[in-house]
């Protein structure tokens, strides 16, 4: 029992952040029906950028480490906000009326070129967060030691992503997003600004993506210029599994996702981890072709 | 047009001389990717190297030009690599790290009859193919797997933990420590599995390997990976000792894992380079620290020197830069060549002969320290 409720808190921990990406990919596929491969390296390039301001100004030391960190990340976010944006206007807008293989083929060349881009700043060897910025004491939950920051990082992934759905939800801004995510002409008709709309789309994912970016940079320590991709496609499996471009089926699929690597890895094999969580991607796909919480995908955004 | 045509022929004759002067060498090597600095480091040392030799006049009277194509450390980017140095007219190719990258260039080299001298793939099967120009200046799996084997029994282990990452490397070397585990002593293999490469949260591994309750980690991967497994072992709370294999030979690795965790931290490789036993390995090294204010990462790029040594000393005795004569030469006349590691010698299937695997330990302050030597 103690085997399993570690596994099982190992799966949630990596799924919040599978989770978090994956939103990135959601709500851009959601409102522009776009696969923005590129989500990946806005999510390294929030890392990155979180370790240089690190070691820029001492967050941690004027404002505590909790505080320092909070600050932190919420630079960093909005800083890969405006490289969103302008992601956007210089990789998609130009294309929006093009067929959709263009797009692809534009987000594919987005993707390589900030990958190559963060490796000529930065360098092609691993970077190093700093240890214990956090506090990080083992806490015992059911039986379980379970490290503090594992807790923490699932419990900000989740209040983000609540955070999320609220706004989407209950605002007047969240409002025009789903009806955009509908039907753009009818949207614009009806008096909304779908420029606007994707622009804050293109706000939030890529702000999103990079708090996770800095969260893993805490957690794990170690960051490099490819780690975009594997959480990239890990995160766009979860959008998958959930159903894409549906906020609460990004959230569910990231961290089923999270959770059946993890089992597979306790009960079955180690190695074959990965083709297990693919294994059931398949096989979700095969039942419920549209993901798990897919039913009409453009109105549930 | 025509004139354009005129001037291009032009140009070629002009080049063309330059050309014949040159003899070109062709370095494969990780230079992006996840063992990026590996690679760079490969690419500075050949480097350097091929500015001293062409200081001193060359070799056969022409100076050495390095052509550098990049492996990124996948075997799909190797093979491309292959292809394109293959048809840019070198006369052996240095390279690479990573067994599986290097098998998948081994092929291609050996149909345009061109010489690969690896300096990091250490998988006992590369030179089990009975290919007629592959050759490598770094020792065998099986061989270190036997150092570990030893090792591990001297150190009084009994249930011992074996994790691979599924590389050609990896497994081989994970699978002739099982081997060989069994045969020097009466321990237990109490967990033989692998993990995925490039991920960053190794907890549910982590977690299924303390369930079996071993005494001692063998990680058979690589460095990344391996700084990964100390950080996370240690905030689990769990303190069994890890020993990994030379692939966890770089400073990268304590930094990943931070000095706390990766102090007490086991690996088996050649000397690391500050403990190179010649006073020309010092002072290759000095010039090297002069030109790059740093110091060479770790063995397997030294090892990369030794095999531009062992390339440049073999055309030179062939007389030639054909590569049945040179290969020829660097199999049966080669012996003892002096080189920054130690004396270099191939045996009939162009493994090195004769080096011998230490067991180092990262000690309090990061530093790798040589165990009883």
């Amino acid at each position: 029992m103690e085997f399993f409720l570690q596994q099982l808190f190992n799966g949630l921990a990596v799924g919040g952040i599978y989770a978090l990406v994956a939103l990135g990919y959601t709500m851009v596929y959601g409102v522009m029906k776009l696969m923005n491969f590129a989500h990946g390296e806005l999510f390294t390039m929030g890392a990155f950028l979180g370790l240089t301001l690190l070691g820029t100004f001492a967050f941690t030391e004027v404002l505590g480490p909790f505080g320092g960190v909070f600050v932190l990340i919420l630079m960093v976010m909005g800083m890969v906000a405006i490289m969103g944006v302008l992601l956007e206007r210089v990789a998609y807008r130009p294309l929006r009326n093009s067929p959709r293989l263009s797009a692809i083929v534009s987000a594919l060349g987005a993707s390589i070129f900030l990958q190559n881009a963060i490796m000529l700043m930065y360098g092609a060897r691993f970077q190093v967060y700093p240890h214990g910025i956090l506090p990080n004491t083992p806490i015992s939950v059911f039986g379980v030691d379970i490290p503090l920051l594992r807790i923490l990082l699932f419990v900000v992934s989740i209040l983000m992503m609540a955070a999320l759905y609220f706004f989407v939800q209950r605002t007047r801004i969240g409002t025009a997003i789903r009806a955009a995510a509908i039907d753009q002409d009818a949207a614009r008709l009806m008096g909304i600004n779908v420029d606007r709309v994707i622009q804050i789309v293109f706000i939030i994912g890529p702000a999103l993506g990079a708090a996770a970016g800095v969260m893993v940079g805490i957690y794990y320590g170690q960051i490099n210029f490819t780690m975009g991709w594997i959480f990239g496609l890990k995160a766009f499996t979860a959008a998958i599994i959930g159903g894409i471009g549906n906020i609460p089926g990004a959230m569910l699929g990231g961290l089923l996702l999270g959770v059946l690597e993890a089992m597979g890895a306790a009960y079955i094999s180690t190695a074959w981890k990965d083709a297990i969580a693919f294994a059931v991607l398949i096989l979700i796909l095969l039942v419920r072709p549209r993901g798990i919480l897919g039913e009409r995908v453009a109105d549930k955004l | 047009m025509k004139k354009v045509l005129c001037l291009a022929a032009a140009l070629c004759f002009m080049a063309a001389p330059a050309f014949a002067e040159t003899i070109r060498i062709g370095l494969m090597a990780p230079m992006t990717g996840s063992w990026a600095s590996e690679g760079q480091d490969m690419r500075d040392i050949v480097t350097l190297m091929a500015e001293e030799l062409n200081a001193k006049g060359g070799v056969l009277d022409k100076k050495v030009e390095i052509v550098v194509e990049d492996d990124a450390g996948d075997p799909r980017a190797a093979a491309l690599a292959a292809q394109r140095l293959s048809t840019r007219k070198v006369a052996a190719v240095i390279g690479t790290y990573g067994s599986s990258v290097a098998e998948a260039a081994q092929n291609i080299y050996d149909d345009y009859d061109i010489i690969q001298v690896a300096n990091g793939a250490t998988s006992n099967r590369l030179t089990e193919k009975g290919l007629n120009f592959f050759f490598r200046t770094c020792p065998r799996n099986d061989e270190q797997a036997m150092v570990a084997a030893k090792a591990l029994q001297s150190m009084g282990f009994s249930k011992i933990a074996i994790l691979h990452d599924n590389t050609s490397y990896a497994r081989g070397l994970a699978d002739d420590a099982r081997k060989f585990i069994g045969e020097v002593s009466d321990a237990k293999v109490v967990f033989f599995n692998a993990l995925t490469p490039g991920e960053r949260d190794f907890n549910t591994v982590l977690t299924r390997m303390r369930a079996s309750d071993p005494d001692v980690i063998l990680f058979t991967g690589y460095y990344p990976e391996a700084g990964l497994l100390l950080r996370q072992k240690m905030e689990m709370g769990w303190d069994v000792p890890m020993m990994g294999g030379d692939a966890t030979n770089n400073p990268d690795l304590v930094e990943i894992a931070g000095t706390q965790a990766a102090s007490g931290f086991y690996f088996l490789s050649p000397p690391v380079p500050q403990d190179l036993p010649t006073d020309e390995a010092r002072a290759f090294l000095a010039a090297f620290e002069k030109k790059y204010s740093k110091l060479p990462g770790s063995i397997w790029a030294v090892l990369a020197g030794d095999a531009f040594t062992a390339i440049v000393t073999a055309i030179e005795g062939a007389g030639s830069t054909d590569s049945k004569k040179v290969a020829e030469y660097m199999r049966t006349r080669l012996k003892d060549m002096p080189a920054l590691t130690g004396t270099i010698s191939f045996n009939s299937v162009g493994d090195r002969i004769g080096d011998v695997y230490r067991v180092y330990q990262v000690n309090a302050e990061g530093a790798f320290v040589l165990m009883n030597p």
